[in-house]
């Protein structure tokens, strides 16, 4: 059986947003530790990869190895009716093979929603060497993001040892953001060499607006014209990365 | 299977326009593919992912494709829109930024023909809130791991834009050599595809089980039997000539031909294009359900618009109506229908289309309940040329185009799919439009029903002949009176109610009230045909015939100014007709 326990409920909403952003039908790997989820989007540019200990839950329950695949943005639908501080369950009933979701408060709501399919498809995780290392809060990243997003649709990221250069040229403007290595966006930088790589702006404005409110820091790992890793530090024991492949210059 | 195999036939067909290369790349193609997926790349070839009858589809339009393509490519929409309009082509441009794209994707991977159905099949069947981002997320995912060839082809199957111009039939030559055994054997293979428009099901059929399979193939409930279409003669003599001397002679009704298929209470009705159409007629569904007694059955049938006051037949253009997606409730109560059934193809587990004409009609007699509004077509066995031209006047007075003479001799099977000489219609080739009102004179009328039970239904209408100075029967009309009219109707004509037809009346109809010429009103018709049994000016045009106005509508004009003298004369319609009279375009 599995069932799990939260007694916050926005916790679970503000994860289950962050994963909504690049997947639709979602299929956790449930085990009697953790609940997992790797996935990429249907462009197959963004993978998301998430984790929640056991000990993230008031209670958590799962007595086999298992997957669950459900419709997040229909979760999310019900998990948007809860009230910051209600507790929030979920049960997988394996006889109609339904997941129930039982909100309590100041009054109790009790949903079933249809479990799908489970995907076959293992999403390995990829293997990568990154020459930069940065360690950025959420919100000032979000910002030199949306400074981006008024120029343009990419931005090309820049590091060296001493800091990081968003760059977005658009059809007519264009915007230069730098953050200083120690400065209250930038708490840490480390550069084995001076990299610099492109993405897609709607992506990255996504996940980083999403992400930011399950987390306060991000570490975020690149090398020239290869992915980028960001990794949210999660406040309690459980981790939420997400991959997004670069765009290359080809003229 | 590899996706590209497909892409590359796709090139190769595109290239040439002759069809027997076109068929040897078909069979070439057909025979790379895995037996279990032959059914998906026969649909794939035609540019859809399931059979034409089925009404979903991937409904990408060209600005979707346009985002999608930017997300894979990683290219700016507004500079893929500057090429489009200079090139505009959307598969040449897809190929074009494609082979210069920008975006990496994660773990990327040769595409598959499983894949790309697989996907193109998702999109299909998205809807509701987030649907249009899905799929341009599923289409940006299929273009990352494609070819710019591929992608070409992707995006022109998906915005409906694929047109390699295979014909089903040279998809059936191409099964017929690559499965059945030689092109002798496409016979058999069109026959499956006749009786199921499902290409996919035939491709699938013959590969599994060969030529014997495809022999065994039947008849299935929801899938449309392609329609027997008839041959066109403008003589009776030749019609008669052509079917042995004689005939089932239908009418013609002006209607929509649907094929209705019945499974217990379900009841689908498909076009004659196979689209269906049962939202469109939920009337007709019902009345199926209803009067069709047997449990499964296939029927064909003309769905005819009815005016809901007089219960006579509409012309084909109000059903033009019915042809909507919202406000059909409405609809339907404006436009009622009814139906006439004139064939039937499958009844109770059997399937009769290679039985005679005779046999069908006999098995289409015992299982529909006639009612109001669900008839069997009226027909006649004809053998001589007065008779059949008397009905098909007959036909034409009641609002049909004319009749549809079928062949009951034995092989008078259901030549599904098939124009032959087994059906032959005989339509007017002339009509006379009315464009001007006619004064007509009220000599009779009939008791309406329904709405109207306790005033007219109907006036029956003559012109005046100044010759023998009397009065012509040449139509019935129960249309334009307004209640206020219908109110009114019997305490005008009270006064002028006689017991029994006036001597100056010249009448075959027998009327429920007869009147004493004298009250005259304003009409205006649609046409002036030839009738059996209307008098008005008959023998004039054609010995033994009158002249009739179909679809008459009151103007709402009493002419109380005009003497019953002075209303339009039999030579007057006599003069519209002929100046009117115009070659009916074979359509």
């Amino acid at each position: 059986m599995f069932k799990l326990k939260v007694s916050d409920a926005k916790l679970l909403r503000d994860m289950t947003t962050a994963i909504s952003i690049l997947v639709d039908e979602a299929t956790f790997k449930i085990d009697p530790h953790s609940i997992k989820l790797r996935a990429m989007d249907p462009s197959r540019v963004a993978m998301v990869d998430f984790e929640w200990s056991k000990t993230v839950f008031e209670e958590y329950i799962c007595t086999e190895s298992t997957k669950m695949c459900i419709n997040i943005s229909e979760l999310l639908k019900l998990l948007k009716r809860a009230g910051k501080d209600e507790v929030v369950e979920l049960s997988l009933d394996e006889k109609t093979g339904r997941l129930q979701v039982k909100i309590t408060g100041k009054y109790t709501r009790n949903f079933t929603m249809p479990t799908l399919e489970a995907s076959e498809e293992e999403v390995p995780t990829p293997k990568l060497t990154f020459n930069v290392r940065a360690k950025a809060t959420t919100g000032g990243l979000s910002q030199a993001i949306e400074d981006a997003q008024l120029v343009s649709d990419h931005v090309r990221i820049e590091a060296d040892a001493e800091k990081i250069v968003f760059n977005a040229t658009g059809d007519l403007m264009g915007a230069t953001i730098s953050l200083q290595k120690g400065s209250d966006t930038l708490l840490d930088l480390e550069a084995k060499e001076s990299s610099k790589a492109t993405f897609s702006l709607s992506y990255l404005s996504e996940i980083i607006k999403a992400a930011a409110a399950t987390s306060d820091i991000a570490t975020i790992e690149f090398s020239t014209d290869m992915p980028i890793k960001l990794d949210f530090q999660q406040a309690k024991e459980g981790k939420l990365m997400f991959y997004l492949a670069p765009r290359i210059e080809t003229e | 299977m590899k996706y590209s195999l497909i892409a590359d036939a796709y090139e190769k067909i595109e290239a040439t326009t002759k069809r027997l290369e076109m068929t040897d790349l078909l069979v070439d193609i057909l025979k790379k593919t895995p037996k279990d997926i032959i059914d998906k790349v026969a649909y794939l070839t035609q540019g859809r992912i399931y059979p034409e009858f089925v009404a979903l589809e991937i409904g990408v339009a060209e600005k979707l494709a346009v985002k999608a393509l930017a997300r894979a490519s990683g290219k700016r929409e507004s500079e893929i829109e500057e090429d489009l309009k200079t090139i505009g082509d959307l598969g040449e441009t897809v190929q074009k930024f494609m082979a210069k794209k920008g975006q990496v994707t994660f773990f990327q991977q040769p595409l598959t023909v499983q894949r790309v159905y697989e996907i193109l099949d998702k999109m299909a069947k998205t809807s509701g809130s987030g649907a249009v981002d899905l799929k341009m997320a599923l289409l940006a995912g299929l273009l990352a791991d494609a070819t710019p060839k591929e992608a070409k082809y992707i995006v022109r199957s998906v915005t409906g834009n694929l047109r390699l111009g295979i014909a089903d039939m040279t998809v059936l030559d191409a099964l017929a050599i690559a499965y059945g055994g030689g092109k002798e054997t496409r016979e058999h293979i069109e026959r499956a595809y006749n009786i199921s428009s499902d290409l996919g099901r035939v491709a699938k059929t013959v590969a599994e089980k060969g030529l014997e399979g495809i022999k065994k193939f039947e008849v299935s409930i929801d899938e449309p039997i392609r329609p027997m279409l008839a041959e066109r003669l403008s003589s009776p003599e030749e019609i008669l000539e052509k079917l042995g001397g004689k005939c089932m002679a239908e009418y013609k009704y002006d209607g929509e031909r649907i094929q209705a298929h019945k499974k217990g209470s379900g009841v689908v009705l498909f076009s004659r294009r196979l689209e269906n159409i049962s939202s469109q007629y939920p009337d007709a569904v019902e009345l199926v359900k209803e009067y069709v007694k047997a449990e499964t059955a296939i029927l064909e049938a003309e769905c005819v618009a009815i005016d809901s006051d007089t219960g006579e037949m509409r012309p084909f253009q109000e059903l033009m109506h019915r042809r909507r997606k919202y406000g059909i409730r409405e609809a339907m109560e404006e436009y009622p229908v009814s139906l006439y059934i004139f064939d039937a193809l499958y009844v109770d587990g059997k399937d009769l289309t290679l039985k005679t004409y005779p046999i069908r009609r006999r098995a289409l007699e015992t299982t529909v309940k006639e009612s109001n509004s669900v008839k069997v077509a009226k027909h006649i066995i004809a053998d001589n040329v007065e008779e059949l031209e008397k009905f098909f006047l007959e036909a034409i007075g009641e609002g049909c185009e004319g009749l549809v003479c079928k062949s009951i001799a034995k092989d008078s099977i259901y030549q599904a799919g098939a124009r032959g000489w087994l059906w032959i219609k005989y339509k007017r080739d002339y009509k006379s439009e009315m464009t001007d009102t006619v004064d007509l004179v009220v000599v009779g009328a009939f008791h309406g029903r329904g709405k109207r039970a306790g005033t007219y239904g109907a006036l029956l209408l003559a012109a005046y002949n100044p010759e023998n100075d009397t009065f012509e029967t040449v139509t019935k009309c129960g249309t334009g009176f307004t209640d206020e009219d219908l109110s009114r109707l019997p305490k005008m004509m009270h006064k002028h109610i006689i017991t029994r037809k006036h001597p100056r009346i010249n009448s075959t109809i027998e009327a429920d009230v007869w009147f004493e010429p004298a009250a005259v009103i304003e009409i205006l018709g649609a046409e002036i045909t030839l009738s059996p049994i209307h008098t008005c000016a008959i023998d004039s045009i054609r010995k033994g015939s009158g002249l009739a106005i179909r679809f008459p509508r009151f103007t709402g004009n009493y002419r109380l100014d005009k003497a019953a003298e002075d209303a339009t004369t039999a030579s007057e319609i006599v003069e519209i007709y002929q100046k009117q009279l115009k070659k009916i375009s074979e359509n």
